[in-house]
């Protein structure tokens, strides 16, 4: 569907101006056909007070069908997946939580269940995956046994057929959905994909802070991480990104991963082209100390804060200059993660990447030099390598203002 | 009766894969082909995903003992493999060499049925005779 466009049309209650927000845990931002404004939200405040405080007059010239709202700031979904092996069932669980933007408290062999602690926290939705649908018996008592020890508000089943009759007798209020492994033994997404994105949905409606949004807003509310992997395939229309790319959008509270499938050789057959990985944990703002502790257990770093000519003393401090270093490190921290350097959920072939891209509020604290000084130490360092790809800083956001923007034409 | 096939490790030596699928079909076997370059965990795992009773590996390049020797560490870690019968065939070494050292060598490694440089259908029919054995057929 085109738009015919007028540049000099001002007036917003016309059917072509849109005002999108994206609510992050650290920042909100707003815009409009022409502007972009960002600003630190305050905690003591609703987040729809704060908007309402920094920007009600902007809101004020639009009806509530015009405007869009992504958020990342209720933290997303939790979930643990349990599941009978790790090539097959917990790969492919894992793929498709990522990819609904929900994010991994543990993964669970099932075999070895019960070596396993029960985490503490209420879990939002289990995930049990098991076995093709000619396969029966995957799972027993000890699957059971450890589901009545943890607290969880979902439980859906994406395993063998044949097992489901067990399974329901045993798991009180579980939801049965289509298999996620075929008969080849390849992935089925759809079903659970839906699902997840569905509870995301359910999960921010349910939220006060993010519910009071739909006072202004007509439109329903999606996930931020969902809406950029839509636009990633049109990433070109606005900037020079050759593929594969792996773009980072290094956040307050966590890290979001987003990668062409080019970069990874595994045997997942999806029709996405680009898969996307979260680290939760790893931000510079809520999570400072956890990145902190991250970075004091990497055996690089000290040579890479002496590389950026800064001593340990700056984890300490607040400034500027802090809050660059602890952006640098959370680069670094990060392509080691993905990096065959560690052994991870995935491993991309950094040595293949023709671009990384930034997003987020990095774009406005570092310098592309800066970055490259970061990404090439690495790849001296880590990767023993001159690879050298290039640095995109999306400083304006258009990754999101496009998928915001293309999500509010695919409705 | 389902098996589990594909070529181990970094191999991508593809012709005899297709055969393989394409025999043990005809011989009324279900196949699940992993296909070249599928490493030991992804045999293991695709065992357990499937509920196969047969694991048929293939090597072609040379690469078969280094594989074979990780076969019973691996091997261990898993509570569910015991029943499967386990075999392998291709080039399992450099070279030539000689199938009166090759043969126990894997057997030590948990092979069930070791072929190399055995023609397919020999091999398969090797396979028919041990699951005959084993009242499995
Ligand atoms: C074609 C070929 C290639 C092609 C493969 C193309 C492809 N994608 O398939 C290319 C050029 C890529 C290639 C590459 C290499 N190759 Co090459 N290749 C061959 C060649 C000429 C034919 C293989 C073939 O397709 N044969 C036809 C099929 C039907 O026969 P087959 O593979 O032998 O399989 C039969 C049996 O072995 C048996 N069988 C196989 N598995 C099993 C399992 C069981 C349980 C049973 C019962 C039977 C069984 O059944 C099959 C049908 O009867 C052979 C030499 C030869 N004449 O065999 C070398 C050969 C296999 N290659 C060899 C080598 C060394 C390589 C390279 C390492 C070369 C290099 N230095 O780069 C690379 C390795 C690449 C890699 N990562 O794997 C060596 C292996 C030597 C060894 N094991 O000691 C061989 C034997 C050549 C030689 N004489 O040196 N190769």
């Amino acid at each position: 569907m085109s738009q015919i466009e007028s540049p000099d049309d001002n007036i917003a209650k016309d059917k072509q101006e849109k005002l999108l927000i994206d609510v992050g845990s650290t920042y909100f931002k707003l815009s409009n056909k022409t502007n972009i404004e960002q600003h630190f939200r305050d905690f003591n405040k609703s987040i729809l007070d704060d908007l309402t405080h920094k920007c009600g007059q902007e809101i004020e010239r639009f009806d509530k069908k015009d405007i869009h709202i992504c958020s990342s700031a209720n933290g997303g979904l939790s979930t643990l997946i349990i599941g009978v092996t790790h090539s097959f069932s917990l790969k492919y669980a894992t793929n498709i939580a990522f990819n609904s933007g929900i994010n991994i408290i543990d993964t669970i062999l099932f075999q070895n269940i019960e070596e396993y602690s029960v985490p503490s926290d209420l879990i939002d939705v289990v995930i049990i995956v098991g076995g093709i649908n000619s396969s029966s018996d995957n799972f027993s008592e000890s699957l059971y046994r450890y589901l009545n020890n943890l607290t969880y508000s979902n439980v859906v089943f994406v395993g063998s057929e044949l097992d489901v009759p067990t399974i329901k007798a045993n798991i009180e209020n579980v939801v049965v959905l289509p298999n996620i492994i075929d008969d080849r033994l390849h992935i089925v997404e759809d079903s659970l994909k839906a699902y997840l994105t569905n509870l995301y949905q359910q999960d921010i409606e349910g939220k006060e802070d993010i519910k009071d949004l739909y006072n202004i807003t007509d439109n329903q509310i999606f996930s931020t991480p969902y809406v950029v992997n839509k636009t990633l395939p049109f990433i070109h229309t606005k900037y020079p990104v050759v593929n594969p790319f792996v773009l980072l959008d290094i956040g307050g509270a966590t890290t979001d991963i987003h990668y062409s499938k080019d970069l990874v050789d595994e045997n997942i057959v999806t029709n996405n082209e680009y898969d996307r990985l979260v680290f939760k944990k790893l931000g510079v703002y809520k999570s400072k100390q956890s990145l902190i502790f991250a970075a004091k257990n990497n055996e690089f770093v000290y040579e890479l804060l002496m590389h950026l000519k800064v001593t340990e003393n700056i984890f300490e401090e607040q400034s500027n200059k802090a809050t660059k270093v602890l952006m640098q490190l959370a680069i670094f921290l990060v392509l080691c993660k993905i990096s065959h350097y560690k052994k991870a959920y995935v491993n991309l072939k950094l040595l293949s990447v023709n671009s990384f891209v930034l997003t987020g509020g990095i774009t406005k604290v570092l310098t592309v030099e800066e970055i490259e000084n970061i990404v090439s130490f690495f790849y001296k360092k880590i990767l023993n390598s001159e690879h050298n790809p290039v640095t995109v800083l999306d400083n304006n956001y258009d990754i999101w203002t496009l998928g915001a923007e293309g999500k509010e034409r695919c409705q | 009766m389902k098996v589990v096939t594909g070529v181990v490790g970094n191999d991508i030596h593809v012709v005899a894969n297709r055969l393989i699928d394409l025999s043990l079909q005809a011989r009324g076997y279900e196949v699940f082909n992993l296909g070249v370059n599928t490493y030991l965990e992804e045999f293991f795992d695709a065992v357990i995903e499937t509920g196969a009773d047969i694991l048929l590996i293939s090597s072609l390049n040379g690469e078969a003992e280094g594989w074979g020797r990780e076969v019973p560490r691996l091997k261990a870690k898993y509570k569910k493999l015991d029943d499967i019968i386990m075999m392998i065939g291709g080039n399992l070494v450099v070279g030539t060499g000689n199938a009166e050292d090759i043969i126990p060598r894997y057997k030590g490694y948990g092979f069930d049925i070791v072929c190399h440089q055995v023609d397919l259908n020999t091999g398969l029919d090797s396979l028919e005779e041990m699951l005959k054995e084993r009242n499995l057929k």
